[in-house]
């Protein structure tokens, strides 16, 4: 254990499920027959988050579990609820997926390789952060940091046709040519070969919308990159280090468009995944990456992340997650969210949101940290368990059966966003076609 | 599609390699194949030099090359503790050298290390030389009626100059009878997909027609045809986009019939400032690290239009050799390590 920390993070949970298990769904075993369990008090700040503001809401009446029951011949349980899901045109074992960690000092550490094991042990697939080749080299400048470390890892410990490895790239990326390099790599072939690459354009992030990926290094590795970097001596002491800036990089509606057709044109046999920042736009942003041709479009809550970000943008700026998937409504493709994923529930409300899939970021560094070879399994186990659990008392039996009905907020059922007209595919449409005036402008924030 | 198979799986075609160097070097199919090529070059020249052409040597490295598309590679070289690049094509240099002359080419040699799937479409070298030529103040019809005659002329020469040769590997000259016989057809890129389409091929209206696609098409016609106007996101940032029809580039390709696929891939230039600035971002470019080129456009540069002719690709189409290292004397397949 590095002793890694996770500030507004709840991270001591994460470590108890990485070191326990199943076991950590439940109050203390200690505790059976002693004690009686309640609700605890509503917290007396009112969050600002959607997500943690909704409850789950069984109905009475479960039409689904009939036909489950009749399915099974039995009454169903809460270990009948399949939880294999199609994540951005792969398999996966679950509703879940590694987020991109990048070229921090955590992102680009041993923790990284070790995560990236076990998420090939799970069957999910596994996004690697942009500026991992410009910073950390292609083949690893040490023998655990480079990309091709982290694929190794993930592809030695999966099975065949499940799963996926998706590598991000950068504006600063390009310039290393990451995806054509790792394209020609007979090292990635396998994963060419059963569908299961797939390259992230990555527009922006949530721990500092409309910033690009900042990393703290030391004076020699910041030596290396002063070419492709923008660094600033935010602390002015030599051994403190230098803040390293990648560029957030430009986009229009045309750029995005533009540059996910020339994925696709460029690489045909890999999938394209697209990160948004929680943007106030992000509506139309995930609509014309859909109608280009993504395969998935991440959004990331301003919820933080494993890089190094201004204390303003971590609590002022962006979206919160729920209210990004609010604001998307019923998604047009395969829609992913992550930001302060650990646990069954906001994984089950993610998805009743409209989501596919959740990303583990910070939760899966802290659980590989807090057990190299086991922590992320047993935290992924015990999301898992919840999940079941709480789909099945929804009366639902798969991933995809859930939706907005699922959730309750003080005041009402969740104000979804109607679906907006999906912008055509010609080349010709330079723009995006929003929909029903129903939509709130998006200064409105359309809180409940 | 094209690449469903796997690189690493052996095809019949991945069986067809070159031999070794010295075999290579010392078969009289090598020999053939070279003196076609030699009066290929030199029709070439004779002909530019008659439109009023100006040879210039290119470049063999710089600090940032043609970015390219299909997943090919770019190779580096440290220069000086820089990182450079070896061209992939001059078409930067091109454009820049519209400053000295209005009419310019170079017989340039090219690396791209192609993704290793290409090792099997019989056209793909990873070191190969292209006739690359640019016109000031040209548009695309003037860019590809000057392909059509350079082409005619160099068949006609070759037909003429080097019979022999081509009896000896075995290539009827009625075969060009149909390049011959009067203009070139004409396909947008919109009709190219959907002749694809009515011969039930997969192909995307929104990207590059797919070697396997330009194949069928290839083998399918008797005498060369252009594809024009293809879709922005599956070419270069410098082809321009239409100003009447926002999406489409002013741009094409010459494909030969018979199989051989694309020959020639051309188009009108953006000048523009500006325009090349955010169409560098539309195909995920970092403006950047292309300071020396935009400094140029900046200053102005005439408006033009231009092509590379492949001359591996164009030779092997008139010796009807089957793989496209034949006509290379050095030859390196995608994927694979050679001398």
């Amino acid at each position: 254990m590095t002793g890694l920390r996770a500030a507004g993070f709840p991270a001591e949970a994460v470590r108890a499920r990485a070191l326990a298990g199943a076991a950590e769904a439940f109050p203390p075993l200690a505790a059976y027959g002693r004690e009686v369990f309640g609700a605890q008090p509503p917290a007396r700040e009112a969050t600002a988050d959607l997500l943690d503001a909704a409850r789950l809401v069984p109905p009475v009446f479960m039409p689904r579990r009939l036909e489950k029951l009749i399915d099974l011949g039995r009454e169903p349980l809460y270990s009948d609820v399949d939880l294999t899901a199609r994540v951005g045109g792969f398999a996966a074992a679950l509703p879940v997926f590694l987020s991109a960690f990048g070229s921090t000092r955590l992102g680009s550490s041993e923790l990284a390789v070790a995560a990236s094991r076990q998420a090939g042990a799970l069957g999910i697939p596994m996004v690697i952060g942009e500026n991992v080749v410009p910073v950390n080299g292609y083949r690893g400048r040490s023998a655990t940091t480079g990309l091709l470390d982290r694929v190794r890892a993930y592809v030695e410990a999966t099975t065949d046709h499940i799963g996926g490895v998706v590598v991000q790239q950068s504006t600063e990326d390009a310039d290393a040519e990451v995806w054509n390099l790792v394209h020609s790599d007979p090292a990635v072939e396998p994963l060419l070969a059963t569908g299961r690459l797939g390259f992230e354009l990555k527009v922006g992030q949530g721990a500092k919308p409309g910033l690009g990926g900042m990393t703290v290094l030391d004076g020699a590795a910041a030596g290396r990159v002063s070419e492709q970097y923008a660094l600033d001596n935010v602390w002015h002491a030599e051994e403190a280090g230098v803040l390293r800036s990648s560029s957030p990089g430009t986009f229009t509606e045309e750029i995005l468009r533009q540059q996910i057709r020339l994925m696709r044109n460029n690489f045909p046999r890999v999938k394209v995944w697209v990160k948004l920042h929680p943007g106030r736009d992000v509506a139309a942003a995930a609509e014309v990456a859909w109608a280009a041709g993504a395969d998935a479009v991440t959004v990331d809550g301003a919820e933080g992340g494993s890089g190094w970000a201004p204390r303003a943008f971590l609590d002022h700026v962006g979206l919160p997650l729920g209210e990004c998937l609010r604001r998307i409504g019923r998604p047009a493709g395969c829609l992913l969210a992550t930001g302060r994923m650990w646990e069954g529930v906001r994984t089950v409300k993610a998805l009743a949101l409209g989501a596919t899939a959740v990303g583990l970021g910070r939760a899966a560094l802290v659980a590989a940290d807090t057990d190299p070879r086991e922590g992320l399994r047993r935290l992924v186990a015990v999301l898992a368990l919840e999940a079941r659990m709480l789909i099945s008392a929804l009366g639902k039996y798969t991933v995809d059966a859930l939706d907005a009905d699922d959730l309750w907020l003080p005041g009402g059922t969740v104000p979804i966003a109607e679906p907006a007209a999906v912008a055509g595919s010609s080349p010709a449409h330079s723009t995006v076609r929003l929909g029903p005036s129903r939509r709130p402008p998006p200064d409105q924030g359309g809180q409940p | 599609m094209q690449m469903e198979h796997s690189a690493g799986v052996v095809t019949a075609e991945r069986l067809d390699r070159p031999p070794t160097p010295a075999r290579h070097l010392s078969s009289d199919t090598t020999r053939a194949a070279m003196r076609v090529q030699n009066e290929v070059l030199r029709a070439v020249r004779a002909f530019l030099a008659d439109e009023g052409f100006v040879e210039l040597l290119p470049p063999v490295i710089g600090p940032v090359t043609d970015p390219g598309t299909r997943g090919s590679k770019q190779l580096d070289v440290d220069y000086y503790g820089h990182r450079y690049k070896v061209m992939t094509s001059g078409i930067l240099y091109k454009q820049a050298s519209l400053l000295a002359f209005d009419k310019l080419f170079f017989v340039a040699p090219n690396v791209r290390a192609e993704p290793p799937e290409t090792c099997s479409t019989r056209r793909h070298l990873a070191e190969f030389h292209q006739i690359d030529l640019e016109v000031a103040g040209a548009g695309q019809a003037e860019a590809m009626a000057l392909a059509e005659q350079l082409l005619v002329h160099v068949v006609r020469q070759v037909l003429v100059a080097v019979p022999d040769q081509l009896d000896l590997l075995g290539r009827d000259p009625a075969g060009f009878a149909g390049l011959l016989d009067g203009p070139f057809d004409v396909l947008t890129h919109r009709q190219a997909v959907a002749a694809l389409h009515a011969l039930r091929h997969p192909q995307s209206p929104d990207t590059e027609i797919a070697w396997t696609g330009e194949e069928l098409l290839s083998e399918r016609a008797d005498r060369p045809f252009f594809v024009t106007d293809y879709p922005k996101g599956s070419r270069g940032f410098y082809d321009r986009e239409s100003r009447t029809e926002p999406g489409r580039l002013c741009n094409f390709d010459l494909i030969a019939p018979g199989g051989y696929g694309e020959l020639v891939s051309g188009s009108e230039r953006e000048a523009d400032y500006a325009a090349i600035v955010t169409r560098m971002r539309e195909t995920g470019e970092n403006p950047a690290k292309y300071l020396w080129y935009l400094d140029v456009i900046r200053g102005g540069i005439p408006p033009s239009a231009g092509f590379g002719m492949g001359l591996e690709r164009l030779t092997r189409f008139l010796t009807g050799l089957p793989s496209v290292w034949q006509v290379n004397a050095y030859p390196k397949i995608p994927g694979e390590v050679a001398p």
